[in-house]
């Protein structure tokens, strides 16, 4: 191990120390301090495996249908079936899971704009569905059993994981051949298909996993709040949220779209208590800042800052401009 | 429910008629394209209130102001990403659509507003049916403005130039045509014909901040009917999207809300059938 090896994975501890302890500490005297970290890790694990998924390409606008999916599935199964909310959850992600390859089927053939209208109508298909059958609840709504007794506490370390096991996720990928499959898939699919990548199996992989942690997701989601309606579940702010995270934070790595999601949550916030009303004003002056002014997102500026200083041992900026 | 379907028809086809003019002449999916229409909606309604302005006579005011919005919106965002990738297009409509929409939301509250036209509740017996007056005129309106649209296309001299640009970019600027600005001046005619609908829409349901992303998705669902970019398949279009919510809601129990599907039923049904659209 060089130096800086050690210094990074020394940072890289104090980090996860700091995410660990830092609410817990705070929630003994602040407990909404807590529980806008729950609502910041949801949204960062939305915004990775959106993340996911926009490396083979396919910008999707149906990020909230997994996460409906999920929700709606734990939900019915906890209270109808009976069974234990782990369960429940499972069931949720496999059911996203098992939507998301169907849909990466269907979707593989379309491109660009139609792949995202596509993807958006199948969100709101699901939604409308929803919202009209009585079995889901229709337009009322369900009440969904507490996780772990709603110690919110244990229910942030249960978010903690996930988005942990996430990130390693997308660690790997960006690390592994995958990431050249996923590059070359994104730059030409007739090319890459040429070069020898299964493109079929790449894409719909990607979906699977993307949809796999927006389902668990959506379910904790629902057993957090204790309540679910199609118009939350599988609102268009999900996906949206989704998207301009990673956006503005950075597309296709590890750290944009987890910074991302939670210097937006932290901007939304101040709006929140500014403004009161319409705060999500900011996702769109974001999102057209960033496509007109910073193509690279955050990570660009930080790769950008970077390559100014001088340092030899610097392996190069990784940073990749949007939509290239 | 045939006439139900014909009547709701009209609005859709002057409002996706804008949308096809931006996609096919400029190349730029809009999905703010909704916002200006709803934007049109609060000013109608505004002069309406407080200048008691018939929305109707109020068009030509209103689709002057939302042309120059229009106009304003392009040369200050889309002109700069007329050679970025198509997703970053899409992407910065989408950011331009949650702005405004929120911004709305800001100025005005998400609460719903109607305006009571003195015959908004009037209505003419047509042989054995009885359809409202304002559905009548939005109608006529809105498929003259659509079919005049279609005659400046065919005919004027900037019409011409536009389906020019439309169908080459550089050959037409070889010919002499301002490339740069038949682009703002369809942009601003797109978003002007939105704001046009916006008004009729006073006329006839409430205005709030949330109509605009309906609008899009609907003028969405009926441009990939027609075919992307198909200026020509609208009308068309329009009546079967018209037509099958009425279908809906007639003859499904609960259809009211089934209805709200329609749209987007087809826009998958027909991506993944027939990608290139219906009337083409």
């Amino acid at each position: 191990m060089t130096g800086r090896a050690l210094v990074r994975g020394g940072l890289l501890l104090a980090v996860l120390a700091a995410v660990v302890v830092l609410p817990l500490w705070v929630n003994r005297t602040q407990p909404y301090y807590l529980q806008l970290s729950i609502n910041v890790l949801i949204f960062a694990t939305l915004a990775l495996s959106w993340d996911i998924l926009a490396r083979t390409g396919q910008l999707s606008l149906a990020h909230a249908a997994f996460y409906g999916l999920g929700a709606y599935t734990s939900v019915l199964l906890t209270t109808r079936a009976g069974l234990p909310i782990v369960a429940g959850m499972a069931a949720g992600a496999v059911v996203a899971v098992v939507a998301a390859v169907l849909l990466g089927v269907l979707t593989l053939r379309l491109r660009g704009i139609y792949f995202a209208i596509a993807t958006l109508a199948f969100s709101e298909t699901l939604r409308v569905i929803t919202n009209q059958v009585r079995f889901t609840g229709a337009a009322t709504g369900l009440v969904a059993p507490p996780l772990l007794g709603g110690h919110r506490p244990s229910q942030y370390l249960v978010i903690l994981t996930i988005l942990l096991a996430l990130t390693l996720v997308s660690w790997w990928v960006n690390r592994s051949r995958w990431h050249f499959a996923f590059t070359a898939i994104r730059a030409n699919e007739e090319v890459a298909a040429v070069m020898g990548v299964d493109v079929v199996r790449f894409k719909v992989l990607a979906f699977a996993i993307s949809a796999l942690f927006a389902g668990i997701t959506g379910a904790f989601y629902a057993h957090v709040f204790l309540f679910i309606s199609p118009l939350e579940a599988y609102s268009l702010a999900v996906s949206v949220g989704a998207l301009v995270a990673p956006i503005f934070g950075g597309l296709y790595t590890t750290a944009g779209p987890l910074v991302g999601a939670v210097v937006l949550r932290a901007g939304e916030e101040v709006l929140r208590s500014t403004v009161q009303r319409g705060y999500p004003i900011i996702y769109g002056f974001l999102l057209a800042a960033v496509i007109l002014y910073m193509p690279g997102g955050l990570a660009g500026v930080w790769a950008s800052l970077a390559a100014r200083i001088p340092r030899p041992a610097r392996r190069g900026a990784r940073g990749e401009p949007a939509g290239s | 429910m045939l006439i139900f379907g014909v009547l709701r028809s009209g609005l859709y086809s002057l409002t996706s008629v804008g949308l096809a003019l931006s996609v096919g002449v400029i190349g730029i999916v809009n999905f703010a394209h909704g916002e200006f229409l709803m934007l049109g909606a609060f000013l109608g309604y505004w002069l309406f209130v407080s200048y008691g302005v018939d929305p109707l006579a109020a068009i030509p005011i209103g689709a002057a102001a939302i042309f120059l919005l229009g106009g304003a919106v392009y040369q200050l965002s889309i002109r700069r990403v007329l050679r970025a990738p198509e997703l970053n297009q899409m992407l910065l409509t989408f950011g331009l659509s949650i702005f405004l929409q929120n911004l709305a939301i800001i100025l005005w509250t998400g609460d719903p507003r109607v305006a009571t036209v003195s015959y908004k509740a009037e209505a003419l017996a047509v042989g054995p049916f009885t359809l409202g007056v304002p559905q009548l005129v939005v109608f006529g309106l809105a498929m003259a403005l659509t079919i005049g649209l279609y005659a400046v296309l065919g005919g004027t001299r900037v019409g011409k130039a536009m389906r020019a640009v439309a169908q080459n970019r550089l050959g037409a600027s070889l010919l002499g045509i301002d490339v740069d600005r038949i682009y703002l001046l369809a942009f601003g005619l797109s978003t002007a014909l939105a704001g046009i609908a916006g008004m009729m829409i006073t006329l006839q349901l409430s205005v709030s901040p949330f109509i605009g992303l309906l609008y899009t998705l609907k003028a969405f669902a009926i441009m990939v009917i027609a075919g992307l970019g198909n200026i020509n398949g609208v009308i068309y279009a329009s009546l079967v999207l018209g037509l099958s919510e009425a279908f809906v809601e007639f003859y499904v129990p609960q259809g009211g809300g089934w209805a709200e599907g329609v749209f987007f039923f087809l826009i998958l049904v027909v991506l993944l059938v027939r990608p290139r659209g219906l009337f083409r």
